[in-house]
């Protein structure tokens, strides 16, 4: 509860005002997890217990899944899973520049993942008439993959707000603007994540209809420039302007909201093979 | 305790290691989700398939938490906490699934024929 | 209650705050007053709020239930309606488990157990009282069908599909029972959690697990069980409200759901439940007969070993509450099998209560009155109770008023007992007010013959053939005179209760006043003045054997020595570090129960805003709880608490 001195070196392993060692916050959280456990036990089983047991008319999966899209944001969220990791292990030494790289990779993922899942809802539903309620199978698979998929915007949220707090400067009355530059930096960092995407997106379509990289980027100019000036603006609205106050003694909050990442992570490594693989087997 | 880096047993591996470890273990992670992928595809008898799947499913699970949330190297408390939900959730998910897999508790017969 | 008045508070220079703190992150700093109640994050005036709450719900449970025996009192009884009859009994079970046993159960382990194992406070102050505040949005959004034309929920405790689909209960009372239930949920696994990491990490020096008070054993197994059963109903709620709001298919057959699906998923969780309201008492029982047999407890690792047993087990029974629905002989005979398992364990520990009685010197006070009725009582309920561990017997007596004896013998006759029991007993620790010996057995005695009246001819009539839940019965079924002296005990329990309360209530404005350690008590908390000083102990304590307090009694020297050394060492660090208090649970809780009530009870098109609202300030409230800070404060403590 008291803040660390900066000088006594801190073993991110051991507390030694507890009775066991474990950090607080550590317990509480891996508790959680086992409390977490339970609660898509309950939902994975219900899954399973309706497609072990379908009532006549049940839609065929292998005809509604497409197992590229959901291949592709397995692996992203995996890769966000290692990115967690990374940052962990940053803050644990020290390095806050490269926590925070490795914290906005693991948004960036994590957002990627999300959309991911929207769109494939909205393919479903829009393109194979698979519903929340026309069928007990949408029923299942819905509140499943959308109640996981609601942890992970949870955890997008949290370390949206842990990599703003990084930027939290040691004297607030100094610097009283340094939570708006903050927000205008998230911001700026999306418009960078989404013009990419569509300048890649472009890209892709100019490559498979072979018009030529002019056409690309007359095409793509408006990106282009969208690209370079969120992306000046990111750097910019970043510059912290005095020390900050977060460090080293912060790490145990990091590894807590990493743990909540990594166990989302598995959840999902659970669905994946339960819900999506199972299907065409 | 401070971390000395040379002499650290594997507990507590010098830090550089710890950041290629996890990269490692990523790409272990990817390369197992790829056979999943295909594995569906094999010409194999469901049964094999599915063992395929559970035990891949599970040895990226173990990876995970044994190495990316640091069981590994944590207390053992920490690892039987987290046990004892894991145990709970699947035991009580396996007898939902025997429960509502036992012939006798089928009806004779069903409104939905 | 008295806070410590004479503690001088101040701010170290290290610690202070930044020289400009926003408006928003105001430090509250009241002592006394309606803000220091809605920002305290004193586990001891927490537990106190919870018990006032759950005090208050046991009478509205209480007088549920007058109606209930009144209504059924003679047969053809018009005075309730059938329908009014089915949210009676509904609202009497889901008040008496939800928001009287459990939040008196969480007001003892608040108060008492981090001054058993010398902690100054609970790991998580603010999520403590985050849980107080969300459990009191759960009962008020509960209990908002009495106000609504909707009326209460009507589905019975246990909420069974298709009874709760929205095509047969098309309004919004149902509603509120899932969201109420949801908002206890959250409540009680936050407490949990904190609960469990206090007592694994918070514990004073020498304090090892086996020397843990057992009252301390049974707060970390119900918490356990808590954070582990609660997700299950969690989810059966989640699916019977994406029924209901959204039109999918859980529990549709029509569109192949089962219905008996929610009876697994809500057994799952609430066969765990029912250890949940019992182990605590357990617990409360396990300090009262050694401190008034002076005597050691009888066996205590076998005790301990047998809760945690009783807890495990507790997970694989469930569907002993299913054993008519159909499951097949394997199924059936597996969980009949578990629940006698189960009576193992719980025989041990009322073996070890006898072993703790015999040859003690018994002191027979109003707490030893009330925990002796308990091991009594809760034996009688634990014969009915393995009466229905085998399935053939159970076909007769499910859903009759057999089960209905049955689990108010264990609830009243143990969970209650033993409740009202550690109020007595830890009365004058919490108040520094002794309540009278005769009118504490008076009510013991009234309460004692009021309860038996009511639930003992139960057995017959169960046997007899009347079901439950049904609001009347015809005259020539042979059940008129039983009922009517169940309800005449009724009337007798209802004013020993009264009695009880009366005299509770007299003591805490006008009792008289005592020392501490009024009853010359084994274990930490009676090391501590009546009432405690707002940090606990002015020195945290070594402890060196089970029943701490009473070594260290036997020890004064020893301990004499090592607390001016541990004095010394606190005051160099600048005294006793304290949490501040903080507005931000209550609010994150404010928001949660807007939010709920959007869900719940208010129509269609205005559903969603007032749903974002309440998220919107439960997301505001948890932001600034999580950006104020917890740097806390340091405190002297006082000059002669330093010397006892």
């Amino acid at each position: 509860m008291s803040s660390h001195a900066a000088h006594a070196p801190i073993d991110h392993h051991h507390d030694h005002t507890t009775s066991t060692g474990i950090p607080n916050k550590k317990l509480l959280m891996w508790t959680f997890l086992a409390s977490d456990c339970m609660f898509f036990g309950m939902l994975i089983a219900t899954h399973l217990v309706y497609r072990l047991h379908p009532p006549p008319g049940a839609p065929a999966a292998q005809d509604i899944f497409s197992i590229e899209l959901t291949s592709f944001s397995t692996f992203i969220l995996l890769m966000s899973s290692l990115m967690m990791a990374l940052a962990v292990n940053a803050i644990q030494k020290g390095n806050l520049k490269s926590m925070r790289w490795s914290l906005l990779t693991t948004i960036v993922f994590g957002a990627i993942f999300l959309w991911c899942q929207v769109y494939e809802f909205d393919h479903f539903v829009k393109d194979r008439n698979f519903t929340l309620t026309n069928s007990l199978f949408g029923s299942t698979f819905y509140t499943l993959t959308g109640t996981h998929g609601t942890h992970v915007a949870i955890g997008v949220l949290w370390l949206i707000m842990m990599y703003v707090r990084s930027f939290q400067p040691r004297d607030t009355a100094k610097d009283r603007t340094w939570f708006l530059r903050n927000v205008l930096h998230v911001a700026a960092v999306t418009g960078v994540v989404l013009f990419a995407m569509f300048a890649v997106l472009n890209l892709v379509h100019v490559i498979q209809a072979g018009t030529g990289l002019g056409a690309f980027f007359s095409g793509s100019i408006w990106l282009l420039v969208g690209l370079a000036v969120t992306t000046a603006a990111s750097v910019h609205f970043a510059k912290p302007r005095g020390p900050v106050a977060f460090d080293e003694s912060n790490a145990i909050d990091v590894e807590s909201m990493g743990l909540y990442w990594h166990f989302v992570d598995i959840v999902w490594i659970v669905i994946f093979t339960a819900v999506y693989l199972l299907e065409y087997v | 305790m401070s971390a000395s880096a040379s002499t650290a047993a594997h507990d507590h591996g010098p830090d550089e290691n710890k950041y290629q470890l996890y990269v490692q273990i990523a790409m272990l992670l990817a390369v197992l989700t790829g056979i999943e992928i295909v594995a569906i595809f094999f010409p194999f008898a469901p049964w094999i398939i599915v063992t395929t799947l559970v035990v891949l499913s599970v040895v990226k699970f173990l990876f995970v938490i044994f190495y990316f949330m640091h069981l590994r190297w944590d207390k053992p408390f920490c690892t039987i906490l987290f046990a004892i939900g894991l145990v709970l959730g699947g035991g009580t998910l396996w007898v939902l699934l025997l429960l509502f897999g036992a012939q006798d508790s089928f009806p004779l017969t069903s409104i939905l024929d | 209650m008295s806070m410590d008045a004479s503690v001088k508070t101040h701010f170290t220079g290290s610690e202070a705050p930044a020289p400009t703190r926003a408006a928003v992150f105001w430090r509250p700093t009241a002592k006394t007053g309606f803000v220091s109640w809605l920002t305290t994050v004193d586990h001891k005036k927490i537990g106190f709020l919870y018990g006032v709450f759950a005090l208050f719900f046991f009478l509205v449970g209480g007088f549920e239930a007058l109606l209930i025996r009144i209504q059924l009192a003679v047969p053809n009884n018009d005075f309730l309606t059938a329908q009014r009859y089915n949210e009676l009994f509904t609202m009497h079970g889901t008040t008496m488990i939800f928001l009287a046993v459990m939040p008196l159960s969480a007001a003892f382990f608040n108060y008492i157990m981090p001054l058993q194992i010398g902690a100054r406070d609970v790991a998580f102050p603010r999520l403590n009282a985050f849980s107080l505040w969300t459990f009191v949005a759960g009962a008020i959004v509960i209990n908002l069908g009495w106000f609504m034309p909707d009326g209460a929920p009507d589905g019975g405790w246990f909420g069974y599909a298709p009874l709760t689909s929205k095509q047969f209960s098309p309004d919004h009372s149902i509603d509120t029972w899932v969201m109420g239930l949801q908002l206890l949920g959250v409540a009680s696994i936050a407490a949990s959690l904190n609960f469990i990491v206090t007592i694994i990490n918070l514990r004073a020096p020498g304090m090892t697990m086996m020397r843990l008070p057992v009252f301390t054993w049974m707060t970390l197994v119900t918490a356990f069980l808590i954070v582990l059963s609660f997700p299950a109903i969690t989810i059966a709620l989640v699916e019977l409200m994406m029924d209901r709001l959204f039109g999918t298919s859980f529990f549709e057959v029509s569109n192949g759901g089962m219905p008996i699906l929610w009876q697994h998923l809500f057994w799952i969780f609430g066969h765990p439940e029912v250890y949940i309201l019992i182990l605590p008492a357990m617990g409360i029982i396990s300090e009262i007969l050694p401190t008034f047999s002076r005597k050691p407890l009888f066996g205590y690792p076998i005790v301990v070993f047998s809760g945690a047993t009783i807890g495990f087990l507790g997970f694989a029974v469930w569907s002993h509450h299913m054993f008519t629905t159909g499951m097949g002989t394997v199924a059936t005979a597996a969980f009949a099998l578990a629940t006698m398992a189960i009576a193992v364990p719980t025989g041990v520990k009322i073996f070890n209560w006898i072993g703790t009685l015999w040859g003690g010197h018994l002191m027979m006070r109003t707490p030893m009155m009330f925990a002796l009725g308990f091991v009594w009582m809760f034996m009688m309920g634990g014969f009915s109770g393995i009466m229905h561990s085998a399935a053939p017997a159970d076909a007769q007596q499910q859903d009759s008023y057999f089960v209905v004896a049955h689990f108010h013998y264990v609830l009243i006759g143990g969970s209650i007992f033993a409740l009202l029991a550690g109020i007595h007993y830890w009365f004058p620790l919490m108040f520094g007010r002794k309540v009278s010996e005769f009118w504490g057995k008076l009510s013991f005695w009234v309460i004692f013959a009021g309860f038996n009246i009511t639930f003992f001819p139960m057995h017959f009539l169960g046997l007899n053939g009347m079901p439950r839940r049904t609001f009347t019965y015809d005259e020539n079924l042979g059940w008129n005179a039983p009922n009517f002296i169940a309800t005449v005990g009724a009337m007798i329990l209802g004013l020993g209760i009264f009695v009880y309360f009366a005299v509770m209530v007299y003591t805490y404005f006008r009792g008289e006043k005592v020392k501490r350690d009024y009853w010359d008590g084994r274990t930490l908390e009676w090391s501590l003045p009546s009432p405690p000083p707002e940090y606990n102990f002015a020195v945290t304590p070594t402890v060196h054997a089970r029943d701490a307090w009473w070594y260290e009694k036997e020890h004064k020297e020893e301990i004499a020595k090592e607390k001016a050394e541990h004095a010394k060492e606190d005051a160099a660090h600048g005294g006793i570090h304290m949490p501040f208090q903080s507005i931000y649970p209550f609010v994150t809780s404010v928001g949660i129960l807007i939010g709920a009530i959007g869900v719940c009870a208010v129509d269609y098109g205005h559903k969603l805003p007032v749903a974002l609202a309440g998220g919107a300030i439960m997301l505001i409230g948890i932001y600034l709880w999580a950006m104020e800070g917890n740097e806390g404060y340091h405190i002297q403590p006082n000059e002669e608490d330093l010397k006892s």
